[in-house]
């Protein structure tokens, strides 16, 4: 484990097929674009560090297919993310409208309740735009997400959108540091035994 | 019995005539198949998490990626489960697999799918069938199931030969077969020249294997395995010319071995086999190199090592010396003191037992020698493949477990010494039990390490008596080696001594996780234990030191296919009961070890990556892949 990164985190990227989950991961780890991006199988998996406030964090991307027929895959990934960027596509409303149901599976999955939620509304270089931001701002605002616009095509947005969230992620120190801790745990079991640090973050959730 | 109605279910699937089926894994839906590779890939990088390892598991995983008809697409993704990311998620996979209604709620054709393609190349690695092992237990299919399969796998050869005969659309593959029969008949009637029994079956089976295997895989795969190629990669997989390990004979004197051939322990055939060794031979009972292990039954191919014979009996005889007169009395005593407090060298020995030191001193010195020199033999013996591309288990007590330890380590120092190597079991080892100097066998072996030992053999203390008081024996106390590998079980309420090993092997075996023989632990149950030395070595039970047996998850119950329908009783029941009357008999002269106790921790997380319950292994680098 590299010495300067401060932690590693687990981000997880889910919304409806074709919103343009994958091409936002794609421009945010190699700044690349394909307009003809093939739908997801499963699950696809990019590493990349990103440093946000002088903090080194190591973000481990896990982009959900959007497919139907994917769906049964999904919740394996819920568990232990600290980050969740939830997608819609501004020119489909149907994506806007079936937010409801992605966070109702991610109440049911996610191990943890602290976790960080983020909206994006893709695609805002289209002209035939259908939800305006104002509701996006609003929907975000009203189950406690952060929210942002952007353009995989045109890089708008994107890298903002994952700085942001990593960076709500850090602030929100019982996140990430009780599975720092965790991890402490694990590589000095011996000593530690069944340590009482590792039920801080716990305590926090309490 | 619920086990044993499944292979009739089976059986007509493997040997349907040249079944138009495609393989059950390309029958799954896209995302099942996503998550049957997910599930490998995440088991992989669990039970391999070595750096030398990684090339295998990227490849295995390329194969099955390709096998399965996934995307490309996907390989990056399983490539990185492969290498630890993402280890979280097993269960969830296995549970999405367990809903597929393709399998029907029968998870064993997963099992049976990734046997298939596990085999597809002509060798079965042995990392490949520790895998294996872990997926069906992971999917909660009982593992007699997979020996189930790799028996129907080869039963099936039988069949389709038949069959073949008989199809009229066969009569140009088969004349294509013939003059490919005709090469291995004759390196056949070679062999059999040599009263080789491995001979006929190992050489003569090649092209009934390539059959067999088309009707388990289906069509699709039978294409590739029908061709030239495909017979000859089946041939490794049963050993190269045929002649196999019974073939095998020591062209030149090597080093200091006089001894060295490999007997038949039974007739069967299997895709994986055992090789047994003897620590020592004594008059009587135990006077060849295969009756300690009479009872041993972990697979259907199975055989022993004849080695040095002239001095393991010199040794044997000098051991029963010892053991049977006064000083073996004299030693108990002794030892009832010492043994509890855990510090056998500090034992003071009694001068009537070192006035006989030196009937056993010149032979063990002796034998100690040739173990080493014995197991660099055999390290390369399976180096070359003799016993063809079949995972082999090493079973071995006393100085049987040193020639497997001088092996291993042999093995260590060469290259391609992976997969080779699925279980090893020492016993009684009068080795070195430093974990540094076992920390290499992890590359070598791909299954378990299992070291039993007793803290009352006091000949292995005595024998040491003269060594540095830091040496640790693993035959005395458990090798604590970080690694999931390693399994320390105390036999110490099982072996009172070290002739025990041999008079006492089935119960031995059973407590490590070896299959035995049926029959012996429910005859051993109506035979009252309490006389426990001096016996028949099936007299006792069906028992163990249960609570060091770890969860038996895909490494640990090897199955051992064959001889049928069998245990279908778990070793739990008996055990209890068996321990408790071992206490009564036993009485307090030795110490108690029915709790797994701290220092003889069993390291056995074959499950997860580095579950927190399992403190034993958290320091070691690993088990934890998901963390860099």
């Amino acid at each position: 484990m590299d010495e300067d990164v401060l932690t590693t985190l687990k981000i997880l990227i889910i919304g409806e097929s074709g919103v343009g989950k994958s091409s936002l991961l794609l421009r945010f780890t190699d700044d690349t674009f394909d307009p003809e991006l093939a739908a997801t199988i499963g699950v696809d998996f990019k590493v990349k560090t990103i440093s946000v406030d002088g903090n080194k964090a190591k973000l481990a991307i896990w982009d959900t297919a959007g497919q139907e027929r994917f769906r049964t895959l999904t919740p394996s990934y819920y568990r232990g993310a600290q980050g969740v960027i939830l997608v819609y596509d501004v020119t489909r409303r149907d994506t806007f409208v079936k937010l409801d149901n992605w966070l109702n599976e991610l109440e049911t999955y996610c191990t943890r309740n602290d976790i960080v939620n983020m909206l994006v509304g893709n695609k805002i270089d289209k002209e035939n735009r259908e939800v305006d931001r104002n509701e996006g701002l609003k929907f975000a605002r009203k189950h406690s997400m952060l929210f942002i616009e952007a353009s995989a095509k045109t890089c708008d947005g994107v890298q903002c959108a994952f700085e942001e969230l990593v960076e709500k992620i850090i602030q929100t120190p019982g996140l990430w540091e009780s599975e720092n801790q965790n991890k402490g745990v694990k590589l000095s079991h011996m000593e530690e035994s069944h340590g009482g640090g590792a039920c801080g973050g716990y305590c926090s959730v309490l | 019995m619920a086990t044993w109605d499944r292979p009739s279910q089976k059986q007509p699937q493997g040997t349907e005539p040249a079944a138009e089926r495609e393989p059950v894994g390309r029958e799954l839906a896209e995302a099942n198949r996503f998550a049957y590779a997910a599930l490998c890939g995440i088991s992989l990088s669990q039970l391999f998490p070595e750096p030398e390892q990684s090339s295998f598991c990227t490849e295995f995983m390329a194969g099955l990626v390709k096998w399965l008809e996934l995307s490309e697409a996907v390989l990056p993704t399983m490539t990185a489960f492969a290498s630890g990311l993402g280890g979280e998620g097993t269960d969830m996979f296995a549970e999405i697999l367990l809903k597929d209604p393709i399998l029907k709620g029968d998870p064993s054709l997963i099992t049976q799918d990734l046997l298939s393609f596990s085999l597809k190349e002509g060798r079965y690695d042995a990392r490949a069938r520790v895998l294996v092992c872990h997926i069906t237990s992971l999917l909660q299919v009982p593992l007699e199931e997979l020996d189930v399969l790799e028996e129907t796998f080869l039963e099936s050869l039988k069949e389709t030969r038949e069959e073949e005969s008989e199809t009229a659309e066969a009569s140009r593959k088969k004349k294509e077969n013939r003059r490919k029969w005709k090469r291995y008949l004759l390196i056949g009637l070679a062999t059999v020249g040599g009263g080789t029994v491995i001979g006929v079956t190992g050489g003569l089976a090649a092209p009934l294997v390539a059959a067999g295997a088309a009707t388990v895989i289906g069509s699709a795969g039978a294409a590739a395995l029908g061709s030239a190629a495909g017979i000859a990669v089946m041939t490794s997989l049963f050993g190269a010319a045929g002649a196999g390990l019974t073939g095998y004979k020591m062209k030149k004197r090597v080093g200091a071995i006089e001894e060295f051939t490999f007997l038949p322990l039974t007739e069967g055939r299997q895709l994986h086999i055992t090789i047994a060794i003897t620590g020592w031979l004594a008059s009587g009972r135990y006077r060849t190199f295969s009756a300690p292990w009479t009872a041993l039954a972990h697979s259907r191919e199975q055989y022993c090592l004849a080695w040095e014979a002239k001095y393991l009996m010199e040794l044997g005889n000098a051991l029963e010396t010892i053991l049977s007169g006064l000083a073996n009395m004299v030693a108990q005593e002794a030892l009832k003191y010492t043994v509890l407090s855990g510090i056998v060298a500090a034992l003071t020995w009694p001068a009537s037992l070192l006035s006989v030191a030196n009937v056993i001193d010149n032979p063990w010195g002796v034998c100690l020698h040739r173990s080493a020199e014995v197991g660099k033999h055999l390290a390369h013996i399976l180096l070359s493949r003799q016993q063809g591309q079949r995972p082999v288990t090493l079973v071995g007590f006393s100085l049987g477990a040193r020639v497997i330890y001088f092996c291993l380590q042999e093995m260590a120092q060469e290259k391609g010494c992976q997969g080779i190597i699925e279980d090893v079991v020492l016993l009684g080892a009068p080795v070195e039990g430093d974990p540094k100097h076992w920390e290499p066998f992890r590359k070598v072996v791909s299954g378990r390490i299992v070291n039993g030992y007793s803290r009352g053999d006091w000949l292995l203390s005595f024998v040491y008596r003269t060594s540095s008081v830091q040496l640790r024996v693993a035959g005395l106390q458990p090798v604590l080696l970080q690694d999931r590998r390693m399994e320390n079980v105390d036999l110490s309420l099982v072996v009172g001594g070290h002739l025990d090993y041999a008079k006492k092997m089935d119960i031995i075996l059973k407590a490590v996780g070896i299959r035995t023989k049926p029959g012996w632990g429910e005859k051993g149950l109506l035979l009252a234990p309490s006389n426990q030395s001096q016996e028949e070595p099936h007299q006792a039970t069906a028992a163990s030191s249960a609570g060091q047996i770890p969860h038996q998850d895909g490494q640990t119950q090897e199955p051992a296919p064959g001889d049928t329908p069998k245990v279908a009783e778990p070793p739990d029941p008996s055990h209890t009961q068996v321990l408790a009357e071992l206490d009564q008999s036993e009485g307090a002269s030795l110490p108690a070890i029915q709790g797994p106790d701290e220092s003889a921790h069993v390291c056995s997380h074959g499950m997860g990556p580095n579950p927190l319950g399992c403190p034993n292994c958290s320091q070691s680098q690993g088990p934890c892949p998901g963390l860099d």
